[in-house]
């Protein structure tokens, strides 16, 4: 065996060791499933988890027939849009403002309750809300209402989708938080001396100097968050439930549900196809932010 | 010389300049005031329910007793409301800190005084009596069967664990291949990977479920850890060749021109180099472990397989009516782990870069 | 308009003082630079002035008014950072703008203002440009325009020309200096270059170590310096100097003894600036060990009794090679005490 042929051997055999259990688990775990979702949603499987016959009927019926869905859309709308302005964006960027306005280790320690949400497990986050939203008298919120002399509320009930857009409101704006106080950190001081010395006060300060320069950012956690908005199920889930009836479903949930639930597994994977499509689209998006970025700067995350 | 320029510049007397400096000093009392207020008033709805699921999980008995909460409110944001005073007009000094400690041996005494007798460990009896149902008033005696915490937690011990292990083995392979090697497709499969990582896996939830059926490892923590294992891939993978990047070739280079083979010199002069980004993805990825939800309910169905997520979500589900204490200590009893892994990763993170951005 | 004094004004960051505590005082309508190498505390006493950072002690007035705690926008101030700070994202007129925003100027106005300070510091054909579309002199004056647009009181300057190529730097300093003719305001002007203080300014305040050595007219500093650091740092080629050992009128400096005016006793350092050298006829016995030529002058590497020395000659040829014995005469030439204080008129020279 020839010098050039044994060094080619061993480069293939380098490149399966290290290479390979990735590209294995990556192909099995995240392409095939595209394939997969594909496949299904053109089936019939159905609660047996047996295909026997391919149809184009679940496609149709997701495309024209179900009138859920329409009410699914727009709740998915609402809360996605609500939830990413609100909180996402809008209270993340006001946490980053506030906690750099602070001295540092205070700053450092308000960031870290607010990202007691995100660090906690989800069943346990979701037990909290239960509680506090509790309908009977020993809900937290119902006890602070009657010792304010109100009287009891349901959120479950009467205000669902601000329960939902509240709940997952708190841990997205801990990501915005994070990544805003980065960004902010990293404009030069010099700037904020200038302009404060050409007469701007804190809110000019804000509006002409810190805002303009984290456009990336703000254009960065708006696409990522409202991507990860959108096929977010889980705290909506533990919550509500999506309920009462449908109210609070959206769209990954109404997907969820319809497969593990009512076990039209064909049906959920064609309701998913949108979400897949979306998501392929949304990251081919931010590749296009990412490729520009990901070479010249290296993002700190500084949870503290 | 310019017109525009030549006009008379109004001077400002001793007064004007004194009205100055008390409007700057008053304006800059009322920011100060106003920003912790936000603050401390914004942290407020976060804390208090994790205040209320520790002491509830110590106090609480069947039926509404949150008034421990209360009481150790009542002295608590009092206390830390003095502190925040003390801090903003003292100078740090010894003074500040002999009365800084004074009102915190005070603040403890007072919560142990009016909060103490009411602790107990009564809820914490799922650690050691494993048969539960028996032993809540009023259950339904539809003798349900629920594993041992000590099941569900070795559950996720063992998911969490060996997941950790397949990514942080797997992404080092990987980034070290990625950051070393040129092959052909090497930018493809970059731009790959942040795709993937960008990519919202939760999507992928049913025809994950069916290939695991199809292979045979439905229901089994063998399937879920090599699920989460790989979603946690393209993250963890971005991460090492990070770190990679920063090792410079000629450590490489000089190992093995002193003899050393490839695989050698990876083992033993590279490795050793990234050992805070191995670190910091093996966290990562045990948190993920710990705290996975989604795929843990849907992949695993029988009992024994069990994890802390499945425990405490079927136990707040069944229990949340009638003995909801013992479900807070539950509760304390799974977020422990996490919150001790964030601090002792906070404390290192903050000196680190990361080759991405995540939340 | 603005007469600015500095009354034990210091600045400490933790453990560290930056600036130690400061007397000073400027008159209105004076242009003074201090002077000093980095990190001596020359930016932060600007800054100081400028209202970006607070002093730690001391107080800081203006025309007789102590404004420690006034905000930089009501200070009436205007600077120039070394960096020149433009908004990235506003174009030039806007960034000139910016000012006038927080003042009750009507939009004509101001856009007169802008026209006539554009044409003043020359960048009315830049107006439209973005920062990052100018070269740093075009930026430089930007942010000179951006800085006197509000028509302060006062203008710092911090480094201002240090990012400059030589020749661009040649033509701002003349600007600068025309400029603040014109406009008669107080300016401080913040640097390192000693050329660019001793040409600028009225006087140079020039500081070490967050102190101040001293300060005087250009004249006064490169004649009578008050310690080792400002004869030093002012002249180039720096000022030869030389250990020695006096005993009242004797000074013995290497294997030469030198006569003194007045009688000195213990270590001292003999300073002579390598113009003040006379190379020729009379004096010790010197060999040439090094050249350097200039152009219009030279500066020959010397090794001499006393011990190296430098010194400069004028003229386009050099009159010397390597190798060549000169006699090298003392001509001004100044002594400082152990701690490094001159001691006046000690008039040291060469012992006939």
């Amino acid at each position: 065996m020839t010098l050039r042929r044994s060094e080619s051997i061993r480069r293939t055999v380098d490149r399966l060791v290290f290479l390979g259990p990735a590209t294995v688990l990556l192909a099995l775990f995240f392409v095939a499933p595209v394939i997969v979702d594909v496949a299904i949603a053109f089936s019939d499987m159905g609660r047996n988890l047996r295909v026997t016959e391919f149809t184009t009927e679940n496609v149709r019926h997701v495309l024209t027939g179900d009138r859920r869905l329409v009410g699914v859309m727009t709740t998915t709308f609402i809360y996605v849009v609500s939830t990413l302005a609100i909180f996402n964006i809008g209270y993340g960027l006001v946490l980053a403002l506030a906690t750099t306005a602070l001295p540092q280790r205070t700053g450092a320690f308000f960031r870290a309750v607010w990202l007691l949400p995100r660090m906690s497990p989800s069943v346990v986050y979701a037990l909290l809300w239960s509680w506090v939203v509790a309908p009977t008298d020993y809900g937290l919120l119902n006890q602070i209402f009657t010792a304010l002399g109100l009287s009891p509320i349901d959120m479950k009930s009467n205000a669902p989708m601000l329960l939902i857009v509240l709940a997952n409101g708190f841990i997205g704006a801990s990501f915005g938080m994070i990544i805003f106080t980065s960004a902010i950190r990293s404009i030069p001081e010099h700037l904020f001396h200038a302009a404060r010395v050409d007469g701007a006060g804190e809110l000019a300060i804000i509006r002409h100097v810190t805002l303009p320069a984290i456009r990336w950012q703000l254009s960065f956690v708006t696409l990522y968050q409202a991507l990860a908005l959108l096929v977010s199920f889980e705290y909506i889930w533990l919550i509500t439930d999506g309920g009462p009836f449908y109210d609070t479903t959206v769209w990954a949930l109404y997907v969820y549900k319809r497969a593990f639930g009512s076990g039209q597994y064909a049906y959920g994977a064609a309701l998913s196809l949108g979400l897949v499509l979306i998501g392929i689209a949304v990251a081919l998006l931010l590749w296009r932010f990412f490729d520009m970025r990901a070479m010249l700067q290296k993002p700190r995350i500084e949870v503290a | 010389m310019n017109p525009a320029l030549a006009e008379p510049v109004p001077v400002r007397g001793v007064d004007d300049w004194a009205l100055l400096a008390a409007r700057a000093r008053s304006r800059r009392r009322m920011r100060e005031i106003l920003l912790y207020a936000f603050m401390a008033l914004g942290a407020l709805p976060i804390l208090i329910p994790y205040l209320w699921l520790v002491t509830v999980a110590f106090s609480g008995r069947t039926g509404a007793s949150t008034f421990v909460l209360w009481r150790t409110l009542a002295v608590l944001l009092p206390a830390l409301f003095l502190w925040s005073l003390l801090r903003l007009t003292l100078r740090p000094g010894r003074v500040l800190t002999a009365i800084e400690i004074a009102l915190g041996v005070f603040t403890v005494a007072l919560i142990a005084l009016l909060s103490g007798p009411y602790l107990h460990l009564d809820n914490w009896r799922f650690l050691w009596n494993s048969n539960i149902a028996d032993t809540i008033k009023g259950a339904s005696g539809m003798g349900v069967k629920y594993p041992s915490v000590w099941t569900a937690f070795g559950n996720s011990l063992l998911l969490a664990g060996t997941q950790m292990l397949i990514v942080v083995s797997v992404a080092t392979l990987a980034g070290y291949y990625l950051s070393r090697f040129d092959f052909r497709g090497r930018t493809g499969y970059l731009k790959g990977l942040l795709v993937l990582q960008a990519f919202p896996a939760m999507t992928l939830i049913i025809p994950i479920f069916l290939m695991l059926y199809w292979i045979g490892l439905l229901d089994t923590l063998a399937g879920v850890i090599l699920v989460v294992a790989a979603l946690e891939l393209p993250f963890a993978i971005f991460v090492m060749k990070g770190f990679f990047d920063a090792v410079p070739w000629d450590i490489e280079m000089s190992a093995m021109t002193d003899g050393a083979s490839r695989r050698q010199a990876f083992r033993l002069i590279v490795l050793p180099q990234v050992k805070g980004g191995m670190l910091a993805i093996a966290v990562f990825a045990f948190l993920r472990g710990w705290e996975e939800y989604v795929f843990v309910t849907t992949l695993l169905l029988s009992k024994s397989n069990w994890t802390m997520s499945l425990y405490l979500f079927w136990m707040r589900d069944d229990m949340m009516g009638t003995d909801y204490a013992m479900v807070s200590a539950m509760g304390v009893f799974y977020v422990l782990p996490s919150v001790v892994l964030y601090t002792f990763m906070q404390k290192y993170l903050t000196q680190m870069t990361l080759g991405g951005i995540k939340g | 308009m603005a007469e600015i004094e500095l009354r034990g004004v210091t600045k400490r960051w933790g453990a560290v003082t930056a600036v130690e505590p400061t007397d000073l005082r400027i008159d209105d309508g004076e242009f003074v630079a201090i002077l000093g190498p980095s990190g001596c505390g020359k930016s932060t006493t600007l800054f100081m002035l400028a209202g970006i950072y607070a002093p730690t002690d001391g107080e800081i007035r203006f025309d007789g008014a102590v404004v420690n705690d006034v905000e930089a926008r009501d200070r009436n101030v205007g600077i120039v950072f070394q960096s020149y700070a433009l908004y990235p994202h506003m174009n030039a007129r806007d960034n000139i703008l910016f000012p006038l925003r927080f003042k009750p100027v009507s939009r004509e106005e101001a856009g007169r203002k802008v026209e006539a300070i554009a044409t003043l510091v020359q960048v009315h054909e830049l107006l439209a440009r973005k920062p990052s579309e100018m070269s740093g002199g075009q930026q430089q004056r930007v942010a000179l325009a951006r800085a006197l647009i509000k028509e302060p009181q006062l203008l710092l300057l911090d480094e201002p020309l240090s990012n400059l190529d030589a020749s661009l730097r040649l033509t701002m300093r003349g600007e600068i200096r025309r400029l603040q003719r014109e406009l008669r305001v107080t300016t401080i002007l913040v640097t390192h270059d000693q050329i660019e203080a001793t040409t600028m300014a009225d006087r140079i305040i020039c500081m070490s170590k967050g102190r101040i050595e001293q300060i005087g007219t250009a004249d006064v500093l490169y004649h009578q310096p008050d310690s080792l650091f400002v004869a030093g740092f002012i002249g180039s080629p720096p000022i030869n100097l030389l250990a020695g050992i006096a005993a009242g009128r004797n000074l013995r400096v290497g294997e030469a003894t030198l006569s003194l005016e007045r009688s000195v006793d213990g270590k001292a350092t003999l300073g002579v600036r390598p113009e003040a050298l006379r190379l020729g006829e009379r004096g010790v016995a010197g060999e040439i060990d090094d050249l350097e030529p200039h152009g219009r002058e030279t500066i020959y590497h010397l090794r001499t009794p006393l011990g190296p020395l430098r010194a400069l000659e004028p003229g386009e040829a050099a009159r010397f090679r390597i190798g060549d014995t000169v006699k090298v005469d003392l001509g001004r030439a100044l002594l400082f005490d152990e701690a490094g204080r001159r001691i006046a008129d000690a008039r040291p020279a060469l012992a006939a």
